[in-house]
C-alpha cells in the first residue's frame, strides 16, 4: 500500500469515524448535563426567537465594543470566509464531496480559490504570532490553542503546495495534504476546533437566558 | 429632607470594625479542596458544561473587563477568572475527562487560594465580558460557581464572611435590624411620612436594606412618599425588610436561600400582590431571577423593581409630578443587575425624562455599561479598594464625556462606590439615587 493508498483509504475512514464518534459524543457529554428548571416568571416568551437572534447577534460585537476587538473581528471573517470557500469551493474538493454525500455543486475557478487559500494561511499564521505575542492571549494560552492552529495550518499549506506541484511529487503532496487533514479530524473533537459545532447550541442557550429577562443578547 | 445618615467616613469605620473582629478560618488543605470540588459539582450545570466545552480562549473578554482595561494585568482576563472551574470540568465532568486528566492539573489548596484575589478583588460580576463574547458564553455566571467553591472551601474576604455569618445567624446587617428600621421609621413618621409598618395584610410589600437605613435614610423616605402618593396599600416588615444577600454576593448557598426564604415566606403570610424592590441591583437580580427558582416554587406576587415601578405609576397616572423647566441634564448609570442582567434599562429614562429632564448617555450605556468599579457588595472589601478606585476613573471618563450636571442611578451600592471614588478623586458632579430624585419633584 503505498502512502497515498493509505491515506485516501483507511487513514481516512478511521479519522473519519473518530471524527464523527468524537464530536457526538462529546455533544451529548455535555448537552446532557442537567440544569434545574428556571422557576422565574419570564419577561419575554418567546425563548425560541430570542435564542435564535442570538446565533445572529453574537456575529457583530455591540457598539460599545467594536473599537477595542476590532482587529480579533476583522481578523475572524477574513479566516472563515477564506477558510470556507477554499474548501467548498475549489473543484477537487467538490469531487471528493460528491464522492461522499453523492452530490455536489459548482465550483468557482482554481486561481480564486488559491488566492483565498493564501489569504486564509496569512491570516492564521498572523493569529498564531498573535497568539504568541499578545499578552493576554500568550498568557490564557495552552497546548490546544497552538495544536488546534497548527492542526489546520498544515492542510492548507500542503494544499497549496500540492495545487502548485512545488517541494516534491504530486502524488507524495496529495497524501500529505490528505494525511494533515485526517490529523485535524482526528484532533478535532479533543481541543477546540469543536467551537465550530458548539457555537449554535452555546449562542442559542445565551440568547434565551437573556431573552427571558428582556435583554439582548 | 434630610433624615440623619452616617456619614461615609463612619461607615468606613465600621467596616474596618467588621475587618479586626475575624480571624481566617481553619481548614486542612485536603479538606479546602474536597469542598471546593464538592460546590463545583453541585453547581457545573449543562449550561455551563456547554459554556466551558465553547470558549475559544480568544481573550476578547479581557477588552470588556473594567479591571483588565484599567490595569492591563492580564490574570484579570474574564477567562482566566474561570480557568479553575474549567480545569475541574476537563478532568472531572467532561466526556473527554480521560483524555484531559493526562495533561490537566488537579486543583490544589495554593490555587483556590490564588483565585480569591482574581474572583473576589478583581471581580464584580458584572457581566459586560458576557456582552461581548463571541460564543455567548455566561463568563460572570461560571466566575460566581468559582465563588462558591471558594466560599465553600473558606477563602472568602473577612468582611464578606462576618456580614455573612450576621445576616445567617441575627438577621442583621450592619447591626442594623428590626429595632433600626422601627426607629427610623418612628422619625420618618414625625416628620409627616407614613411607613406601615409590619401590617398584617397588603398589596406591596417593600423591601429595603441596611445601607438605606444607616446611610441613605433619604431613599427609604423617598420610597414611602411615592408609595403614599400613588395611593398604594402597603407594608414594611421589621422582621424581613434586608433585601441584601450577602449569601449570593459571597457564594454560599446556605445563606443565599436562607434570606430568600425569611423574604417569601413573609410575602406569602401578608397575601401580597407585589414586592417591591429598593434601589439593590443584586437584590433585583436574586429576587426575580433567582428566588423561585431556588424556592422550588412558582412565586405568587410580582417582583417589581423601584424604577419599573415609578415608570408604570407614572403611565397609568397614579404620581402627580413637577416637570423640571430649567433644562436640567442627568446621566443614568445602569447598575449591572438591573440592566444586562435584569432587563431594566428602559424604564429609569422614562422616568427621569418624565420629570423633564435631559437625559444625557455615557458611550457605554445599558447592557454595555461600565460597572461603578464596586458591584455586589465589593465596596466593603479593603482588599480591593485600589483596584475600585481604578475602575471608577474609567467610569468618570465616561461621565465626564456625557456632560451632565447630575448622575442618577438605581443602586445604593453603585451610589456609595460612585461617592467614595468621587470623593477620593476630587469629582464635583452630584451622585444621587432616583427615587430620591424623583420624590423631590412629587408635586404634593
Amino acid at each position: 500500500m503505498t502512502l497515498l493508498e493509505f491515506a485516501s483509504g483507511p487513514g481516512l475512514q478511521w479519522a473519519l469515524w473518530i471524527f464523527v464518534f468524537g464530536v457526538v459524543w462529546r455533544l451529548i457529554g455535555a448537552l446532557f448535563l442537567l440544569a434545574r428548571k428556571d422557576l422565574s416568571k419570564p419577561r419575554r416568551h418567546n425563548s425560541v426567537a430570542a435564542g435564535l437572534g442570538a446565533i445572529w447577534s453574537r456575529s457583530t460585537p455591540a457598539h460599545a465594543f467594536e473599537k477595542r476587538i476590532l482587529f480579533q473581528h476583522v481578523t475572524g471573517y477574513a479566516w472563515h470566509f477564506a477558510l470556507f470557500i477554499s474548501v467548498l469551493f475549489f473543484a477537487p474538493h467538490i469531487l471528493f464531496f460528491e464522492s461522499v454525500l453523492g452530490f455536489g455543486w459548482p465550483h468557482l475557478p482554481n486561481t480564486i480559490v488559491m488566492v483565498t487559500a493564501i489569504i486564509a494561511t496569512a491570516v492564521l499564521i498572523t493569529l498564531l504570532i498573535r497568539r504568541a505575542t499578545h499578552p493576554v492571549q500568550r498568557f490564557i494560552s495552552n497546548a490546544d490553542d497552538y495544536i488546534s492552529i497548527v492542526v489546520v495550518l498544515i492542510p492548507l499549506v500542503t494544499g497549496i503546495l500540492a495545487f502548485a506541484h512545488v517541494g516534491g511529487r504530486y502524488e507524495t503532496l496529495l497524501a500529505l495534504h490528505l494525511l494533515s487533514v485526517e490529523v485535524m479530524l482526528i484532533w478535532f473533537p479533543f481541543g477546540k476546533l469543536m467551537h465550530a459545532i458548539m457555537t449554535m447550541p452555546a449562542r442559542y442557550q445565551a440568547g434565551t437566558a437573556f431573552g427571558r429577562r428582556g435583554v439582548k443578547a | 429632607m434630610s433624615n440623619e445618615a452616617m456619614s461615609l467616613q463612619d461607615f468606613r469605620g465600621l467596616l474596618e470594625k467588621l475587618r479586626a473582629g475575624i480571624a481566617p478560618r481553619e481548614m486542612s488543605d485536603e479538606e479546602r479542596v474536597r469542598r471546593a470540588k464538592k460546590a463545583f459539582m453541585q453547581k457545573l450545570n449543562g449550561h455551563r458544561a456547554v459554556d466551558l466545552d465553547s470558549c475559544l480562549q480568544c481573550g476578547m473578554c479581557a477588552e470588556a473587563c473594567h479591571f483588565y482595561e484599567a490595569t492591563q494585568n492580564e490574570t484579570y482576563a474574564p477567562v482566566y477568572k474561570f480557568r479553575l472551574l474549567r480545569r475541574f470540568y476537563r478532568r472531572e465532568m467532561s466526556p473527554m475527562r480521560w483524555f484531559y486528566r493526562v495533561f490537566t492539573p488537579d486543583i490544589t489548596a495554593e490555587d483556590l487560594q490564588n483565585w480569591q484575589h482574581l474572583v473576589y478583588d478583581a471581580c464584580t460580576g458584572c457581566g459586560r465580558c458576557d456582552m461581548i463574547c463571541p460564543m455567548g458564553i455566561k463568563i460572570s455566571a461560571s466566575i460566581r460557581v468559582v465563588r462558591h467553591g471558594l466560599a465553600a472551601a473558606g477563602f472568602v474576604p473577612p468582611e464578606m464572611r462576618v456580614l455573612r455569618n450576621e445576616q445567617r445567624d441575627q438577621n442583621t446587617l450592619f447591626g442594623v435590624g428590626a429595632e433600626q428600621l422601627k426607629a427610623l421609621a418612628a422619625r420618618l413618621g414625625e416628620q409627616g411620612i407614613d411607613v406601615p409598618l409590619d401590617r398584617e395584610q397588603a398589596d406591596v410589600m417593600l423591601l429595603t436594606t441596611a445601607v438605606e437605613v444607616l446611610l441613605f435614610p433619604d431613599a427609604l423616605a423617598a420610597n414611602a412618599r411615592i408609595l403614599n402618593s400613588a395611593g398604594a396599600d402597603w407594608t414594611i416588615q421589621s422582621d424581613a425588610f434586608e433585601a441584601t444577600n450577602i449569601g449570593i454576593i459571597s457564594g454560599d448557598d446556605p445563606t443565599m436561600k436562607l434570606a430568600i426564604r425569611r423574604i417569601v415566606d413573609k410575602a406569602k403570610a401578608c397575601g401580597i400582590k407585589t414586592l417591591l424592590l429598593p434601589e439593590s441591583g443584586h437584590a433585583y437580580q436574586t429576587m426575580r431571577w433567582e428566588a423561585a427558582t431556588e424556592m422550588n416554587e412558582s412565586l405568587s406576587f410580582e417582583i417589581v423593581s423601584m424604577p419599573e415601578f415609578i415608570a408604570s405609576e407614572i403611565k397609568a397616572n397614579r404620581l402627580n409630578l413637577k416637570r423640571q423647566s430649567n433644562g436640567a441634564s442627568v446621566t443614568y448609570h445602569d447598575p449591572c443587575r438591573l440592566s444586562r442582567k435584569g432587563g431594566v434599562t428602559q424604564q429609569p429614562r422614562d422616568v427621569l425624562e418624565a420629570l423633564g429632564m435631559e437625559v444625557r448617555e455615557t458611550p457605554s450605556n445599558r447592557r454595555e455599561n461600565y460597572c461603578c468599579g464596586s458591584g455586589c457588595g465589593e465596596f466593603v472589601m479593603q482588599s480591593s479598594a485600589n483596584l475600585r478606585q481604578k475602575a471608577f476613573e474609567i467610569k468618570k471618563g465616561e461621565f465626564e464625556e456625557a456632560g451632565a450636571d447630575t448622575v442618577v442611578t438605581g443602586c445604593a451600592n453603585c451610589r456609595i462606590n460612585l461617592l467614595i471614588g468621587a470623593e477620593k478623586s476630587g469629582w464635583q458632579t452630584p451622585v444621587t439615587s432616583l427615587v430620591e430624585t424623583v420624590a423631590a419633584n412629587l408635586a404634593d
